[in-house]
């Protein structure tokens, strides 16, 4: 478990940056996940998240993007606990998620990891059946009945657009599912938890082209239903399918704003410079 | 420009160095490899070689023969234990004694007869001297010594024969001219003398003389045969027990004691009449044969009704033609049956097998001996033909049948499954029968498994799914340490602190086993009624400190119980209680005894392949679960157990052959008592302690040394079985999960 530390240091920034006027930009939507002076260290020397507040809308796509080890996967992580099984891991300021706080001690991490789903950046497909991988959510949920079963996990394949291609192998391994789509059945694994929110890492960085595009599709017609945030490598996956982007680096928040905006009119030299890729 | 290198030709010489040691390392480490595997082979093929010995028969082989001067008639016959001087005895009262090399006469010795007395009957006293009586037709009995003494000269070991004269009486000194037509004499290892004869008239008289006590006596023996007529007798080697055969079949079994004969038992193998008597070594088994042929063997068996009787036991190949002559081995169960066309049988008893037929000679035989080490048998027959024969028989006692089947063993009221090897004097029947090694070694591996598979195993998902990471870094090395404990160590511990121990705090233990689960059962649901606030601050890790005063609670509830539950339940004394119950006795090296020690040895092995297995898990597949909302449990037992199953099987099925193979703990905590007994609260011999505890006391070449080396190849054979088990199914499991 990650030790949530009551007392914060003060945290000196390496950047300055403007304030973010998030009222302005996230006019009319609906916060749901929001942090607070958040900070993560995998040990006391490794401070890998510095004091960043942000907040993420409903029903929107939000990209993290940002150089590698700017800590953009550390802070999707801290959404639904996973940094939890990280020994000697621990945090200060708060994570809200529907303005709980999930690092108080109230909080059951099965239900929030429920509510919160994740898709990995190496599709994981457990050794069982495509049917067993998708049922497992709602079985460990408590779900005995084959038929309801059945069901979720039709249109959990569905939605996650791989219905067609696997309905006929439903039993078979999912071992045997091509790359794409494997990574597609772990996005269907997570729906048929019916999540709120799905934390995406990096889910088509290990794809083909076509793969990552049929990936794309599915987070497209998600958005509808889900709140997603993705991190991704890929500026050009940031920009056609986020609404909201956040560009950090070395740890730090750099820049918020609507994905438009970022791409094409940054206020900040360093986010500019990164997404006309003069570093990265 | 830089001058073109060729790839193929212009290798710099750091290169060639590289390839060279590349080349050395990998020669080295073929030769290595291919000598591991080749010492197994040699180790089995030794081990093949140093038993199959065991499944040879006995073979016979004619060494030479010559005929004797035709004076007189043989009665008996003899030779010394280094096989090269025979004894005949002639009715003449001659004893000539021949030298095997040349055949030469090299002495010839003469009973004192009276003139014109001739002999009519003869028997040997001993299966270890030459003692002999005669009984002749003026009604005398003479009873005399040879003695085969070596001499040490320059030239080599010669034999010098040498007979005395020890005793000469009349059969009824009131009848002097009776004729003592049957006569068996008999001389105990107690120096006792006993001479059972028949006279012209059909009398019986056995005269028992007793040296120490200067004693005779001489009783008259009562023949409730009726109208049938006596056909053989025989009497067993210490004197105790006499038996008569009679031409309606009957065999008639007396018992002597002190001048007293009491009728023990009579029974009837067939109607026809019995021809053929002898005891067998030990003076158990008495051999029937009779004119049909039949050979058969009968022990006492001690019956429901609370006597012995008598009870046919084994048969033997029929013999086409009545038999004549039987005569036992001095060295083991083996005996000789002779029938009157001069056919003879080899036959051994606790197999209940003929081992050989031949034929020493082609009319009938006189005299028959088997050579005091029983590697030789020397006839006479009726053309005054003497045929030496060499025998090679050394394990006549192993069969198939003896080794893995139940076998009716002299003084057993049933057949059954017997391991002793050794006894305590030369008559001991050894009994080899592997089944309670087997049953012992696969009994102490499951008290072993049960009680270490659940405790190493649930230990493993602890250290590797539980655990914080302080707290395996700590228990990981623990436990490998533990795999250091030398056996003996354990072995040592187990047998003679723990055992005790055990024994004193019996139903202590007994109760803490029900009593722990209990306790931790009611103190988890007691922590459930604790508000989930309270109970998530505890950090993870912290339930270990959580379970010492548990445990400590439920020792000291269990010793303070102890008492009052021996009192209320069992009557004061559980072990009491256990035997006069259950019918269980109480050893105090039993098999929870060494369910412990040996499941002690077992635990680090299971615990560390099966803690590599689950930490080996992919993380992904743990994240994968936790991340859909599975706990820590659920991740475990769904995701977890089935990824590393196969590493897992492999862990127990190691586990499993240490257990097989363990020696030092079993040879120390189980008292070695080969019984075949599902009781947990007596002990059990395995194979490895059978052979580590008799190996040094095994002749090399000896039927126990080749038994012992069969248990090894057994051994061997079971642990192969398992280790190869566990890789091919571990591995067959392990590639299902291989993709990751």
């Amino acid at each position: 478990m990650v030790e949530v530390k009551k007392v914060d240091t003060e945290v000196q920034l390496q950047f300055k940056v403007p304030e973010t006027d998030y009222n302005s930009i996230l006019e009319g939507e609906n916060v749901v996940i929001e942090t607070l002076h958040l900070n993560f260290y995998y040990t006391p020397e490794v401070h890998a998240l510095k004091a960043i507040t942000i907040k993420i809308p409903e029903k929107k796509v939000t990209a993290f993007i940002g150089p590698s080890g700017c800590g953009k996967s550390t802070l999707l992580r801290t959404f639904n606990r996973m940094n939890d099984l990280i020994p000697g891991a621990y945090l200060t300021g708060k994570v809200l998620i529907e303005g709980q706080d999930i690092y108080s001690n109230n909080i059951r991490l099965e239900e929030l990891r429920k509510k919160v789903g994740m898709v990995f950046q190496k599709s994981n497909p457990f050794p069982m059946s495509i049917w067993e991988n998708v049922a497992f959510g709602p079985k460990v949920n408590g779900i005995t009945d084959k038929s309801l079963l059945d069901e979720m996990v039709e249109s959990a394949l569905k939605q996650a657009d791989l219905w067609k291609e696997v309905k006929d192998r439903l039993h078979q391994s999912a071992l045997d599912l091509s790359g794409g789509q494997q990574q597609r059945l772990c996005i269907a694994r997570t729906l048929a938890n019916k999540p709120d929110i799905i934390l995406m890492d990096e889910p088509a960085s290990a794809l083909d082209p076509i793969s990552t595009g049929k990936i794309e599709e599915t987070i497209e017609e998600l958005k509808q239903n889900y709140t997603i945030v993705i991190v991704t490598h890929n500026m050009q996956q940031a920009a056609r399918i986020s609404d909201y982007t956040a560009f950090m680096m070395l740890g730090e928040l750099i820049e918020y704003d609507k994905t438009k905006t970022i791409f094409t009119n940054p206020k900040v030299k360093l986010t500019e410079d990164y997404i006309t890729g003069r570093f990265g | 420009m830089k001058p073109k290198r060729s790839l193929s030709t212009d290798i710099s010489s750091f290169r060639l160095r590289t390839y060279r040691r590349d080349r050395r390392a990998r020669w080295i480490i073929t030769l290595a490899g291919y000598g591991i595997i080749l010492s197994i082979v040699l180790i089995f093929v030794y081990l093949v070689k140093e038993s199959l010995p065991l499944s040879f028969g006995a073979s016979v082989q004619k060494w030479f023969g010559w005929g004797l001067p035709r004076d007189e008639n043989v009665l008996l016959t003899g030779v010394d234990s280094y096989q090269e001087v025979v004894y005949v005895l002639t009715a003449g009262g001659k004893i000539k004694f021949f030298r095997m090399r040349d055949k030469a006469l090299i002495q010839q010795d003469s009973l004192p007869l009276f003139p014109g007395e001739h002999l009519l009957s003869a028997s040997k006293g001993s299966l270890q001297q030459e003692w002999f009586a005669v009984g002749t037709d003026s009604g005398r009995i003479l009873t005399a010594l040879i003695r085969f003494i070596p001499h040490y000269t320059d030239t080599g070991r010669v034999i010098l024969p040498q007979t005395s004269l020890e005793e000469t009486f009349f059969a009824d000194p009131g009848q002097a001219a009776g004729h003592v037509e049957r006569l068996v004499f008999r001389r105990n290892e107690e120096g006792q003398r006993f001479w059972l004869w028949e006279t012209h008239t059909g009398e019986l008289f056995l005269r028992h003389s007793d040296t120490e006590f200067e004693e005779v006596y001489r009783v008259s023996i009562p023949r409730p045969w009726g109208e049938h007529t006596l056909t053989a007798l025989t009497m067993s080697y210490s004197g105790e027990h006499i038996a008569f055969g009679t031409s309606g079949g009957e065999v008639y079994w007396f018992r002597y004691a002190d001048g007293e004969v009491v009728l023990q038992d009579r029974f009837q193998e067939s109607e026809m009449p019995v021809s053929a008597l002898s005891y067998l070594i030990g003076d158990n088994a008495l051999v029937v044969g009779d004119t049909d042929g039949r050979v058969s063997v009968w022990f006492p068996v001690y019956g429901p009704s609370q006597i012995y009787k008598m009870q046919p036991i084994h048969r033997f190949r029929s013999h086409p033609a009545a038999v004549e002559q039987i005569y036992p081995s001095p060295r083991n169960r083996n005996f000789l049956t002779i029938d009157t066309r001069g056919n003879a049988h080899l036959n051994y008893s606790t197999t209940g097998r003929t081992q050989l037929e031949f034929q020493p000679a082609s009319n009938r035989i006189q005299a028959a001996a088997i050579a005091p080490k029983a590697n030789g048998i020397v006839v006479v027959d009726a053309q005054h033909r003497i045929g030496h024969f060499l025998l090679d028989n050394p394990h006549p006692e192993i069969t198939l049948k003896t080794l893995l089947g139940k076998v009716w063993y002299e003084g057993y009221p049933r057949p059954a499954f017997v391991w002793q090897s050794t006894g305590g004097s030369d008559a001991f029947e050894p009994k080899f029968s592997l089944v309670p090694l087997i049953f012992g070694t696969f009994k102490g591996t499951l008290y072993a498994m049960v009680f270490s598979v659940p405790l190493a195993l649930l230990a493993a998902i602890y250290v590797s799914q539980f655990a914080p990471y302080w707290l395996s870094r700590l228990v990981k090395p623990t436990v490998e340490i533990m795999a250091a404990l030398p056996s003996v160590v354990i072995g040592f511990l187990g047998g003679l602190y723990f055992a005790p121990l055990f024994e004193q705090h019996l139903t202590a233990i007994l109760i803490f086993l029900i009593m722990l689960p209990g306790v931790f059962l009611i103190f988890i649901l007691g922590w459930r009624q604790v508000p989930e606030s309270h109970r998530l601050r505890i950090p993870i890790g912290w339930e270990l400190w959580f379970t010492i005063p548990v445990a400590l609670l439920a020792i000291s509830l269990s010793l303070t119980l102890a008492p009052y539950i021996e009192q209320g339940f069992f009557g004061g004394d559980l072990k009491q209680w256990i035997y006069m119950t259950l019918g269980m006795t109480y050893d105090t090296r039993n098999s929870i005894v060494v369910g412990f020690a040996l499941g002690f040895a077992v635990i680090p092995i299971i615990f560390t392949v099966a803690e590599d297995a689950l930490s080996n898990v992919p993380d992904s597949l743990t994240s994968a679960s936790l991340a859909l909302g599975a706990s820590r449990w659920q991740t475990v037992r769904r995701v977890v157990l089935p990824a590393a199953a196969g590493g897992i099987f492999a862990a127990v099925m190691l586990g499993f052959g240490r257990a097989v193979g363990e020696t030092m703990i079993v040879l120390m905590a189980t008292g070695n008592t080969p019984i075949i007994d599902l009781s947990p609260f007596n002990g059990f011999r395995t194979m490895s302690a059978c052979i580590a505890v008799e190996i040094p006391e095994a002749p090399v070449g000896g039927t126990l040394y080749r038994v012992l080396f069969l248990t090894a190849l057994l051994l061997f054979t079971f642990t192969f079985i398992i280790n190869t088990l566990s890789s091919v199914v571990g591995e067959r499991l392990r590639k299902k999960y291989a993709r990751f």
